[in-house]
């Protein structure tokens, strides 16, 4: 009688069932760590998204400061500004200025000068170097 | 138990049919219809964005600018993203200076995409948007844009033309270099959350924009500010009907400074008249009157018709030709060529066209640059009326000698008169020095050698001895410096024909100093409000040419080549 009854009891078959659902945890935890990851890279793509706003609105705001500073210093505001008074322009004394070279002197030439700028190289090959280098 | 197994069949049969059902639709939206539904869904979340291109500045050739870029947003509503039009109204109503009402009408629409305003300033839209996040509003977004200013105003109007709203160039370097400028906008291809949020992880394909280049002209603007002042002095006082004034380098045919009047603002261009628009440097022509001596001079000198020795009669003052009077203010006998330079005689100039063949002298003229385009890299430029041989008339060639029955635009005659000043070569006007950062910088070519060497230092002497105190335009003298030119005076053609009389164009061409030419000069007074016995150019234009020139040489630094200055009486020609 006992015999039968073990013969009709379903064996647990504790080696297959490890088996299974050692697989379903990894299947799991795979299936985790991948919505983490994407979870993540949405997160940083977010940031990544408010970082170039940023500097979007960084570069526009400068761009924008530029071309008022640009519209404040250009030649006809300033000379409106001169006109109305708001700014006047002084003679810079002789003994304020450093020279870089020894001026040609009215004793050694007779001539007199306005500035100590050598005349040959305002329009001469020095120009287009100048604004190579800009 | 028959009854109990059938209607087990019964369910799962059922249950087998709804199913199949869900499997059916399921191959149906996935595989059957996917472009369809992929499409719909794409349309929803998925578009092009474009990244605009910034537009390159215009910069003198120091690196000033002269146009610039000033970022603004546009802003813009999704229909179905709001809410609450009211609230949003209210909250974005002082930002883009609308009234809540206006605004609120036009938030009350379900259409995705509707523009509420253009150009709003940067600091406003970033604001507005701020104030929004904290009320929790949402449905309005931004789009980058930017419009084109001129910090100096009117200044330069005519060779920076300008660009309209959207960007493009209308007019003037905006115009000829547009392509060079707007350069090449880029693309993404984007997905969007509900909230209009771009999702970046499903970001498409991409092209980064093409930055547009920096252009460099050869504009110096402390001498175009000089020449700026001086022209609206002169259109300021004598109310001509216009007034335009030059300055180029002679030895490279560099553009330093140009200015006309009237001119207009281009931050303004939609206000500007079409007669303020229009550059009279290159679009208009006239008659040139004396300065055009030059020509027959140095044609005669060059082809040995004459020399410097040379004496010509001058019929003391009245040469009947033609059946014409051709008269001399200053009466004369015998004259060498410079004293008909010096004292501009038009019997000379007359006498010694006659003396060369017709089709030697059309030569020349046209040589000088005369009756064809300049090349100068601006749009409206004309090639000015010389009338070939063939179609002369007995005093054509006389008159042609003293700037009769010839037109030529302004910048021909600067390039004319800078061939005299540069040893007998003509150069093609230049304007633009460089395209881009790195863009290399190409070195001036002569476009031909129109005469010799001798002979332009020669044309140059006697041109000195004009601004003589004995010559026609002693008030073209610049302190310390030699300066040679040659007035013109000319009077006004009628539109029905002959000439209008008391009203001139008079001018002034030349170059300092003269023994070695940085600067080359032109000043045109169109009709001065001034009487005829004052309107020459040795008192009108001349003048001016001499302020123009004794500032500029002050801000270049020039160093001075003479001493003397003095004030002489006049004894210009009129024709």
């Amino acid at each position: 009688m006992s015999g039968n009854r073990r013969r009709a009891t379903n064996a647990i078959e504790v080696n297959f069932l490890a088996r299974l659902i050692m697989f379903v945890c990894f299947l799991g935890l795979a299936g985790l760590f991948f919505v983490y990851l994407k979870n993540q890279q949405h997160a940083v793509g977010n940031q990544s998204r408010m970082l170039e706003a940023e500097i979007r609105e960084t570069e526009a705001k400068n761009a924008a400061l530029q071309a008022r500073i640009t519209a404040m210093t250009s030649r006809g505001a300033l000379q409106r500004r001169l006109d109305e008074g708001y700014i006047r322009l002084e003679a810079i004394r002789d003994v304020a200025i450093a020279r870089v070279t020894p001026p040609a002197t009215a004793e050694a030439d007779g001539v007199l000068r306005t500035a100590s700028r050598d005349s040959d190289t305002r329009f001469g090959p020095g120009v287009p170097q100048r604004v190579l280098k800009r | 138990m028959k009854g109990v197994s059938g209607r087990i069949f019964w369910v799962c049969l059922l249950l087998v049919l709804i199913f199949t059902g869900f499997a059916w639709r399921l191959i149906n939206l996935q595989v059957l219809q996917h472009d369809h539904f992929s499409g719909i869904a794409s349309e929803k979340h998925s578009f092009r964005k474009v990244i605009p291109a910034r537009r390159g500045e215009i910069l003198d050739r120091y690196g000033e600018k002269l146009a610039v870029n000033i970022p603004v947003r546009t802003v813009t509503a999704d229909g179905t993203h709001i809410k609450d039009p009211k609230a949003l109204a209210k909250v974005a109503a002082p930002f883009l200076g609308m009234s809540e009402k206006e605004l609120e009408e036009k938030f009350s629409t379900k259409d995705p995409y509707v523009v509420i305003r253009k150009e709003v300033s940067e600091e406003k839209a970033q604001e507005m948007i701020r104030a929004m996040e904290q009320a929790k509003l949402r449905g309005l977004y931004l789009e980058e844009g930017s419009i084109r200013s001129y910090p100096n105003g009117e200044m330069l109007c005519h060779i920076l033309g300008f660009a309209d709203r959207s960007g493009k160039g209308i007019d003037g370097i905006e115009k000829v270099f547009d392509a060079e400028l707007a350069g090449h906008e880029g693309f993404r291809r984007i997905e969007h959350d509900r909230k209009g949020r771009e999702i970046v992880v499903y970001r498409g394909q991409e092209q980064l924009p093409e930055q547009g280049s920096d252009i460099s002209l050869t504009i110096d603007m402390g001498l175009q500010a000089i020449v700026e002042h001086e022209i609206e002095t002169v259109y300021k006082e004598l109310r001509p009907v216009s007034a335009t004034a030059i300055l180029a380098d002679p030895a490279t045919g560099e553009i330093l400074a140009m200015a006309c009047r009237p001119n207009f603002d281009p931050n303004k261009f939609n206000e500007a008249k079409p007669e303020q628009m229009r550059n009279r440097a290159i679009t208009d022509m006239y008659e040139p009157g004396s300065t055009f001596k030059i020509v027959v001079a140095a044609a005669a000198l060059n082809d040995k018709i004459v020399d410097e020795k040379s004496r010509i009669y001058c019929e003391n003052g009245l040469f009947q030709y033609g059946g014409k009077t051709i008269k001399d203010h200053h009466k004369a006998g015998d004259m060498s060529v410079g004293e008909i330079l010096q004292y501009s005689s038009n019997i000379g100039s007359a006498k010694m066209s006659l003396r060369m063949k017709d089709g030697d002298y059309y030569g020349y003229v046209r040589r000088f640059g005369f009756g064809e385009k300049t090349g100068i890299p601006l749009h409206g430029e004309i090639t000015g009326l010389v009338q070939p041989p063939h179609r002369w008339d007995m005093l054509t060639k006389t008159r042609m000698a003293y700037g009769q029955s010839v037109a030529v635009t302004p910048i021909q005659m600067v390039m004319g008169m800078s061939v005299i000043a540069n040893g007998g070569k003509l150069m093609k006007p230049r304007l633009v020095l460089s395209k881009g950062e790195g863009s290399a910088v190409r070195e001036t070519e002569p476009i031909r050698e129109v005469v010799s060497g001798k002979t332009a230092e020669f044309v140059s002497t006697a041109l000195e001895k004009v601004v003589s105190q004995q010559g026609t335009a002693p008030l073209a003298r610049v302190e310390g410096f030699s300066v040679a030119g040659k007035t013109g005076t000319a009077q006004k053609i009628s539109p029905r024909g002959g000439y209008l009389d008391g009203r001139y164009i008079v001018s002034f061409a030349g170059f300092m100093p003269a023994e070695k030419p940085r600067l080359m000069g032109l000043v045109i007074v169109d009709d001065a409000s001034i009487g005829a016995s004052a309107n020459y150019g040795g008192l009108v234009a001349a003048p001016v040419f001499s302020k123009i020139c004794s500032r500029a040489a002050r801000y270049l630094d020039l160093l001075p080549s003479g001493t003397t200055i003095a004030h002489a009486s006049h004894s210009e020609e009129k024709p």
